[in-house]
């Protein structure tokens, strides 16, 4: 596939040119813009970042991280031994219920689960019940761990799944052990790095978020390194404040980029080998005790939040009983109104614009090098995802700020910036995948490099193609730590009017809204979903 | 005596489709038997069902005469006592060979310094002790089913499965190893069961051989039997190179079986099952290594393959073609008519298969 790809000739240059211009105007100079800056400002960021406020802020990001980290992969790995290694009756519905959190934008599941169980929510209407300290870091721990659990469950599974081949643990088996000790042996010590993997990965996302702490911390006066940089860029126009945000966001790439590496190295050790043939392993029947845990788990992180999400969005007003009387769709009618309506214009746009040059861009730099390089390549982009949005949109908003301020065209940039690594590691992944030997036929029956290209490899390529740009849309239709930051009077997009009018505290518009998002992501995710399996591995990179 | 392992009206199925139509068979102590087949036939569902990988749908498994696997009760594989070795090696990858050895005999309640110092004899004994600290991925192909075999023979089994054992490995490797297997069961006078669709590997490894088709039960016999007694075409086919010649009988003198065909102007004695009361024209399977060129026979020569230590031959004769296997180089050219002659002959059961071509096996 390499050479077959590699003799394009002049085309190959061209598009090297043009992904390495890309990667430069949308990734490196904005970052390197933010440097400058830092350097200008002397030690006054790393000054500002020892002041009490931003330790507090950066304290509070690392331990949340840390408890998230443990209770998704926890959660997680006991979700995949379940409905992996044993018989579990209505399985498929298990797996949609584990994963469906993954389409829900987490401000979203926030705004659910302060319907479900936060003051004057359902449970408490209904039982007196909620759940002590929901706005703050309690609820920030149960909603970030509820939504990364689907992300851990996933990795860990894909890791079983190529990793863990049944004969090994048939080998144990017949070796003399348990099921236990089989487990203890040889699953879990080949899962090991898949484990770490996934653990690094949740950290680093979870220091990255900023939807979840936007909407239980604030309010609660919580904040994490996120939501503190929001805060100084929005509503300060100090010097001090801007010298926090400097170094709170160098920090904050450290951090992550530290917790990324560790992911990387961990992830790929144990390569997978030989195939699986023979019977599959036979299920036993799962415990009562896990089983039970799964499904209530299942209801109280899916069904509970979303149910009450969309009984507030359907209730005439705040405090009424969601009875059949109480029932209206005039919610949504109120907000779809003159500032929404533009916004939610601006959402499918920015998402469509930067679908589209996400996958151009993620093919043309699958196409460019050749080899190894693909991978280096693939990894370089991968910087532009890994930095935290806030911090790339501050750099995105000294970079091109002075003529783009306020524009579509700004949070575009920063999107493609974020998103592109997104699209491109599925396709150059797909691209290694196409055996060379189907090129190689091509090349030995008439075919020159463009013709292989043009009729052998995108064929094949169509439906990751398509998986990527659904990815992009789904992410850029979801995406708020962004937008939140760069948009104008004209260029808000719907998230960000959710988040906002959530903070004016309008619940029945604020959740109609939410509703209306994640049915827009949904209907976006069906033909995601149908597309798979180039889906599962684009969500595994 | 009781048998090391017996298998009663044994059924596997996958949902709907069965697989293994209820077999009956038992592997005698101290005993090889190969269970042949081709892909598809059943044997690596029969080994995973005695193994206690999958729960049979039928009929009963017994292991030195105790049920492990009833209607009622499926004994876990940890407890059946009985060994494998994978067509896929099966090494854990985070262990080295000598932690792999060690790893059954920790599960019989060895202290890891025993286990270890076990592990090391045992590879010591195989001559792999070179290789004690290497994981799966510093082994070669070969090297990694060899301490396979190693684990294998550490678990002290009743009974020995092997899958495919050697089917992906190189050629010179196989017979190496395939020896190896032989030579090493034999000596510990453990019984054992083998999975294979190799013929040789089945014919040498074995004291009896099993054909199984489509989940049945075919023949049942020791090596030279199904070689030189195939029940019917689709047996003589599995069990070696064969031709198939018209021929027309004479002289079927009943029940001992003592007859012989007519074949050209040649009276040959044959060998069958059920001869009494047949006549006229029948149907008789060739050996290449029943009929030799020379003879009064006459046959004209289509194909020459030269293998090295023997040469095979197939000629067209007007009672069909037939292979020939002589030692030494080329001694006719394509083309030629020659004499050949038929030394003896095995009278197919009619019905059944249908002839299809003579096939020359490669690689025998």
């Amino acid at each position: 596939m390499a050479d077959a790809a590699g003799r394009v000739g002049v085309g190959r240059g061209l598009a090297l040119l043009a992904a390495v211009l890309s990667f430069v105007v949308l990734i490196a100079w904005p970052l390197t813009r933010l440097a400058i800056e830092a350097a200008g400002a002397g030690t006054a960021p790393v000054l500002a970042a020892l002041q009490p406020e931003a330790m507090e802020a950066i304290g509070n990001s690392l331990w949340i991280a840390a408890a998230v980290t443990g209770l998704a992969v926890a959660g997680g790995l006991g979700l995949a031994l379940l409905t992996e290694h044993a018989a579990v009756p209505g399985r498929t519905i298990m797996i949609v219920g584990i994963l469906f959190p993954l389409l829900v934008p987490d401000f979203v599941s926030a705004l659910g689960w302060t319907r479900a169980f936060g003051p004057a929510g359902l449970f408490d209407r209904i039982a007196g019940v909620e759940i002590p300290g929901l706005y703050g870091p309690v609820g920030i721990v149960l909603v970030q761990a509820t939504g990364a659990i689907p992300l851990a469950y996933l990795l860990i599974v894909a890791g079983m799944r190529s990793r863990a081949e049944p004969d090994l643990e048939r080998a144990a088996r017949i070796s003399g052990a348990d099921g236990l000790t089989a487990l203890r042996t040889v699953s879990l010590p080949l899962l090991w790095p898949v484990i770490a993997a996934a653990g690094g990965l949740i950290f680093a996302t979870t220091m990255n978020a900023f939807g979840t702490p936007a909407v239980l911390g604030r309010p609660a006066g919580f904040a994490t390194m996120t939501t503190r940089i929001y805060g100084d860029l929005a509503f300060s126009s100090s010097e001090a404040a801007f010298e926090r945000v400097l170094g709170l966001s160098f920090l904050l790439v450290a951090v992550v980029l530290l917790a990324l590496a560790f992911s990387d190295r961990l992830g790929p050790r144990i390569a997978t080998r030989g195939t699986i043939t023979g019977p599959g392993l036979e299920a036993r029947p799962a415990g009562r005790l896990p089983l039970a845990m799964a499904w209530v788990f299942v209801v109280l992180s899916v069904v509970l939040p979303l149910g009450a999400l969309l009984l507030t969005a359907l209730t005439r007003a705040v405090g009424l009983p969601p009875l059949p009387e109480h029932l209206t769709l005039a919610n949504f009618g109120r907000a779809v109104d003159s500032r929404t309506l533009p916004a939610l214009l601006n959402s499918l746009l920015l998402a469509g614009f930067a679908a589209v040059a996400c996958v151009t861009l993620g093919t043309v730099a699958a196409i460019a090098p050749i080899g190894r390089w693909r991978q280096r390549w693939s990894q370089v982009v991968t910087i532009g995802f890994a930095v935290p949005g806030s911090v790339l949109a501050v750099g995105v908003l000294l970079a091109f700020g002075r003529s783009l301020r306020d524009t579509l065209l700004i949070i575009l940039l920063a999107y493609v910036a974020k998103l592109w690594a997104l699209a491109q590691r599925p396709i150059a992944g797909a691209m290694d995948r196409v055996p060379i030997d189907l090129s190689h036929a091509a090349r030995v029956h008439g075919a020159d490099g463009r013709t292989v290209l043009r009729t052998v490899v995108m064929p094949i390529l169509a439906p990751t193609l398509a998986a990527a740009g659904l990815l992009v849309f789904v992410f850029a239709l979801h995406e708020v730590t962004i937008s939140i930051l760069l948009y104008g009077p004209s260029s808000a997009t719907l998230a960000v009017a959710i988040i906002n009018l959530q903070q004016l505290g309008d619940p029945t518009v604020t959740t109609a809204l939410a509703v209306l998002l994640t049915l827009l992501v949904l209907a976006c995710a069906v033909p995601l979903v149908a597309l798979r399996r180039s889906w599962l591995h684009s969500v595994l990179g | 005596m009781t048998a090391a392992l017996e298998c009663r009206a044994l059924r596997i199925a996958y949902g709907d489709t069965e697989v293994l139509h209820g077999v009956d068979f038992t592997v005698d102590t101290g005993e090889s038997v190969a269970l042949l087949g081709p892909s598809g036939s059943g044997k690596t569902s029969l080994l995973y069902a005695v193994a206690g990988f999958l729960a049979p749908s039928g009929g009963e498994i017994l292991l030195d005469g105790r049920p492990v696997s009833t209607s009622r009760t499926q004994e876990p594989p940890e407890r059946r006592g009985v060994a494998m070795v994978f067509q896929h090696y099966a090494l854990w990858p985070h262990l080295t060979a000598v932690e792999t050895v060690a790893y059954p005999m920790r599960r019989r309640g060895m202290s890891r310094v025993e286990a270890r110092a076990g592990a090391l004899a045992m590879l010591e004994r195989l001559g792999l002790s070179g290789l004690a600290d290497r994981t799966p991925a510093q082994l070669s192909g070969g090297e990694q089913q060899r301490v396979g075999l190693a684990r294998a023979i550490a678990r002290e089994p009743a009974l020995f499965l092997f899958d495919e054992p050697t089917a992906h490995l190189d050629t010179p490797l196989r017979a190496a190893l395939q020896e190896e297997l032989a030579d090493r069961r034999a000596r510990s006078g453990t019984a054992a069961l083998m999975a294979t669709h190799d013929v040789a590997e089945a014919l040498a490894f074995a004291d009896r051989v099993i054909l199984l088709r489509e989940g049945h039960l075919v023949q049942v016999g020791t090596p030279i039997e199904v070689y030189e007694r195939p029940i019917d075409l689709w047996a003589a086919r599995l069990t070696g190179p064969a031709s198939v010649l018209d021929a027309s009988l004479v002289d079927a003198r009943g029940a001992n079986g003592s007859a012989s065909i007519r074949i050209g102007e040649s009276v040959v004695p044959v060998d069958g099952i059920a001869i009494d009361g047949r006549a006229g024209k029948v149907s008789v399977l060739v050996r290449p290594d029943w009929a030799a060129l020379g003879g009064e026979l006459s046959g004209t020569v289509t194909h020459v393959w030269f293998r090295g230590p023997h040469t095979d031959y197939r000629l067209a004769t007007s009672n069909g073609d037939v292979d020939i296997r002589e030692p030494g180089r080329p001694r006719v050219d394509i083309g030629a008519t020659t004499g050949w002659r038929l030394d003896r002959a095995w009278l197919l059961t009619p019905g059944g298969t249908s002839p299809r071509e003579s096939i020359m096996e490669t690689g025998q």
